[in-house]
């Protein structure tokens, strides 16, 4: 059933894939011409954006380019020959996480993160800096270096420039990263500014620790938040070092979404032209087609295969809820424009039933999600080759933004729902009120009620096919009418009762409970207690008239 | 009938046929992977196919429950909504009736389960059992018996294999799609050797297109196991399959195979994937071991599975604990190996080496020569000469 990608991206024979130093770059395709750029990377642009062949010692990528994160040596989910099936060039790994296990050195001996994982393709380490953003309360910066408490067993473990290159070394990537000083974009104040220069003073260090400059390029990444006078200090001092590529570092942390576009444009725009640029952790499909446009060439993010594992597809009108009701009956596959494995097997039905119980639903999301980011990576490069990238870009945007189905589909562009809020509400208060109102017949409505139904039904004229209410609060409401709700001449229990209510102590339970936390009462064992019928009852309870008073005493001495 | 068995060779008891399905031609002995929910957990189809699966196991309760038998008929069956080109076979719900006790009520009627989910009662009698098998749609569906624990005693088990007997002439008349889909009967009576014979007796009168031995894999010894088996083949009919449920480990189904059973069904290998433990020729390897750490060989070097081919051990551990990738790859050779060993029973009886592999088996799995005793037994009564696995100079046979 596999079917091998039909992009020609084939490394070429190798013979001709010698490995090169890393500085220098690839072959040139096409016999230069007058105006052609001036460097052999680039094979096609239009205005900022280019398409580029770029040749490591492991293999010969195409930009743009997504790298799949595969934190731990592994992408959570596919195996090695699923990843080559779908055309993945690059996978990022994390020093920190790799040097805390299985440990750089135990890597090293068995030959290479590249042997390690059966990889032949390219690989991309990370220095370890991001988790200062994401571990902060777990690391401690210093000019030194950063501590960081491993949250495997709490000892302390010290990650400076030079520790980081060494570990880099040792795993073998084509690509290494230096260590940078990360802020998040939110952060305000002198911090940033010291941690750009400190990036710099450390870039310093990072190049005089790497031992294997012929084998793995070291590239720099640009900081200063989002202020564009640190920003160009801090392009102007890397771009003087001379490194075979640089990233642009510090976004993708909760920035708004204007001052992010504004930095990668401004660092783009300075960094030299003939050096790939890495724009690390973006991201969203719209962003990535944003930032090549732009003139960035590499990306990577957790996000596809995360928002995989929450039961959310990629698709081009935007994403796609699995676990949504509607998806149950649905046959057609994940995307019907798609050629991924998974979209030529199964059905949105049987993903449906798979996402919240079974791993497997995760795993197929996966690999679609990735064969989308991948697939729009071959998109972008050769739409820039074939000189029709401005289509392509309207052509993309048109499909996400025009969608009508706005019940599934979740797009990030426009705020759907922000007119639906004020109806939100009021349908909550609805809900509310019902809820209390416990009548066992359930006919007679209360005025209330009605009037709050007049109200919604007033407020929004009806449309042609179904209401713009959410699906999902339309069907939680029927649903709340419908349930089986305890009449109040059921037995109470513990469950249904106000806060004093004796429930006991060590008795039998009265249910079970299921797997989500929940608790389900079973009346069948819920203490039923029996009166009997007292009719022509001729006892009495039995009181004497003349009580003997009785002294007891612990000892048995008799009583004087 | 919509089943075709063909005894291709024998070496005593043992058999290699061929059985042909209305989806699959399958080889036995047989190994089928359980994929309770729709799914094996951790491979896709294709991969399946790849490692050479014949017939996947679904289960009838849990699909029941979801995502509800009305909707996989509606979308076309399970064949269709998995996507699984090949057999599909289909449990009745009676193991649950074990596995899930504490939400059973077991009747003449039926059993009521209480749904994990929702706390809902559920009905599950034989027709309706039958009914939810029809819609689901798969090759082979198992009749609804009374399930009991092996380790019980007393009259339950009596009663659980006449009400297996009963409830088995209420599938067969609930039965819609006879053309399509081959009704197992079970056979039930615990231990007993007697009420084994009444019920292979009973069931046999019904003439069904095959017959499986039931209520075993509950933790029973392993002598009284054996024992059951070779009694229940040795009365069930010559030409139509049997399925031995539950069972299981790589020794089991050599032994099972030896006296005349043909399919074999277990969570096992999966399962303990999801646990670190990979099945080798030599019995198990535990992958979380630190001695795994750096072990750059493949899981088994005589393996031609991806896995064994692709990945070091080392891999592996360092994958195992902390990624839902090691189960994965695990799961993936773990399948590999029992469809092999499948394929190897196969090959071996029809090519007439069967007591050959038998041996050679034993001896990777217990090269210090210490066979436990069950398995001596039970090959002395399949007629297989397992001398040269012991060793020499014990004059008593086997270890303890």
């Amino acid at each position: 059933i596999t079917r091998k990608p039909e992009t020609s991206n084939c490394a070429p024979a190798l013979s001709q894939r010698e490995f090169l130093p890393a500085y220098l770059h690839c072959i040139p395709l096409s016999p230069p011409s007058a105006s052609a750029s001036a460097s052999a990377f680039v094979l096609a642009r239009f205005n900022r954006a280019r398409a580029a062949r770029m040749t490591l010692p492991h293999f010969v990528c195409e930009t743009p380019l997504f790298m799949p994160v595969g934190t731990q040596g592994t992408i959570k989910g596919l195996t090695t020959s699923q990843l080559e099936e779908i055309g993945c060039q690059i996978i990022l790994g994390n020093t920190y996480h790799l040097a805390l296990r299985p440990t750089s050195e135990l890597i090293n001996e068995l030959g290479g993160l590249h042997k390690f994982m059966n990889w032949p393709r390219a690989l991309l380490t990370d220095s370890g800096g991001f988790q200062m953003v994401s571990l902060l309360h777990l690391a401690d910066i210093t000019e030194n270096g950063v501590t960081f408490q491993s949250p495997v067993d709490g000892s302390p473990m010290l990650l400076t420039p030079e520790e980081s290159i060494q570990i880099q070394n040792k795993i073998g990537a084509d690509i290494i990263m230096a260590l940078d000083d990360v802020v998040k974009t939110t952060t305000t104040g002198p911090r940033i500014g010291e941690a750009m220069y400190r990036t710099i003073r450390w870039i310093d260090r990072c190049i005089a620790a790497h031992q294997r400059p012929d084998e793995q390029n070291l590239f720099a990444i640009v900081q200063g938040g989002l202020d564009p006078v640190l920003r160009d200090i801090c392009v102007k001092a890397l771009t003087k070092r001379n490194l075979p590529g640089y990233a642009i570092g510090g976004l993708a942390g909760g920035e708004d979404k204007d001052s992010f576009w504004r930095v990668v444009a401004q660092c783009t725009a300075a960094l030299p032209e003939d050096k790939p640029r890495y724009v690390m952790g973006v991201g969203y499909p719209l962003d990535i087609v944003v930032c090549s446009a732009l003139g960035a060439d590499m990306y990577d993010c957790v996000y596809p295969t995360r928002t995989a594992r929450f039961g959310s597809a990629l698709t081009p009108e935007g994403v796609l809820k699995l676990r949504h009701k509607a998806m149950a009956e649905d046959t057609r596959p994940v995307d019907p424009t798609c050629a991924c494995m998974v979209c030529r097997t199964y059905s949105r039905a049987y993903i449906h039933s798979l996402v919240t119980k079974d791993a497997m639903g995760s795993q197929l999301l996966s690999y679609h999600n990735l064969y989308y980011m991948l697939q729009l990576s071959r998109d972008l490069h050769y739409s820039i080759i074939q000189g029709r990238f401005p289509e392509f870009v309207c052509d993309f945007l048109k499909k996400m933004v025009s969608s009508d189905n706005h019940l599934n589909y979740d797009t990030q562009i426009t705020d759907v729902f922000l007119p639906m809020k004020t109806l939100y509400l009021k349908m909550r208060k609805l809900l509310k009120i019902f809820l209390t109102v416990t009548s066992p017949s359930g006919s007679a409505m209360p005025w209330r009620l009605q009037k709050l139904i007049l109200e919604l039904v007033s407020h929004h004229p009806r449309p042609k096919q179904r209401s713009k209410m959410p699906l999902g609060l339309i069907t939680g409401i029927a649903r709340a009418m419908r349930r089986k709700r305890p009449s109040s001449l059921d037995i109470l229990s513990s469950k249904r009762a106000p806060r004093n209510y004796y429930k006991g102590k060590n008795c039998k339970p009265t249910g079970f409970h299921t797997r989500k936390g929940g608790y389900v009462i079973v009346p069948e064992k819920l203490p039923n207690y029996v009166v009997p019928d007292l009719t022509n009852f001729m006892l009495k309870p039995y009181v004497s008239q003349c009580p003997i008073e009785v002294l007891t005493t612990e000892a048995s001495e008799p009583i004087k | 009938m919509a089943l075709r068995f063909e005894v291709l060779a024998r070496f005593n008891r043992a058999r290699a046929a061929r059985m042909t399905l209305p989806h699959f031609l399958c080889e036995t002995p047989l190994f089928m992977p359980v994929g309770t929910q729709g799914t094996i957990k951790g491979l896709t189809t294709s991969q399946l196919e790849e490692i050479g699966c014949q017939i996947i196991l679904g289960n009838t309760y849990h699909l029941a429950l979801r995502p509800t038998s009305e909707l996989i008929d509606e979308l076309g069956g399970l064949h269709k909504f998995m996507n699984w080109s090949r057999a599909l076979l289909t449990d009745s719900g009676g193991f649950q009736m074990v596995s899930l006790l504490h939400l059973a009520d077991i009747t003449e009627n039926g059993v009521t389960f209480q749904s994990p989910v929702d706390g809902n009662p559920m009905l599950l009698t034989p027709e309706e059992s039958i009914q939810i098998q029809n819609r689901i749609g798969a090759d082979i569906i198992m009749a609804l018996d009374d399930v009991v624990k092996t380790t019980t005693t007393g009259p339950r088990i009596e009663e659980a294999m006449y009400r297996t007997i009963r409830w088995i002439d209420r599938c067969i008349a609930a039965h819609q799609r006879p053309g399509e889909q081959n009704l197992f009967a079970i056979v039930q009576g615990g231990l007993d050797p007697v009420l084994r014979d009444i019920c292979v007796k009973a069931l046999t009168e019904r003439n069904l297109p095959g017959y499986a031995i039931g209520g075993l894999a509950g933790g029973e010894d392993k002598d009284s196991f054996w024992r059951v088996v070779a009694q229940c083949t040795a009365a069930l009919p010559e030409d139509k399959p049997r399925y031995v449920m539950g069972v299981g480990y790589p020794l089991d189904i050599v032994v099972c195979s030896a006296l005349g059973a043909d399919m074999y069904d277990c969570v096992y290998p999966t399962r303990t994937a999801r646990f670190g433990t990979a099945l080798v020729p030599e019995g198990v390897l535990k992958l979380k071991h630190k001695a795994m750490a750096e072990d750059i060989r493949p899981i088994d070097p005589t393996c031609a599975c991806m896995v064994c081919r692709t990945y070091s051990r080392a891999y592996i551990h360092a994958l195992v604990t902390k990624d839902a990738m090691g189960s994965q790859l695990l799961s993936y050779h773990n399948l590999y190996y029992m469809l092999q060993l499948s394929r190897d029973l196969h090959n071996s009886i029809i090519q007439g080496r069967f007591p050959e592999f038998v041996c050679d088996f034993l001896k990777k799995m217990f090269p210090k020569g210490d066979v436990p005793k069950w398995v001596c037994n039970a090959m002395e009564v399949a007629g297989i000469d397992i001398a040269a696995c012991l060793p020499p100079s014990s004059s008593r046979g086997c270890g303890a």
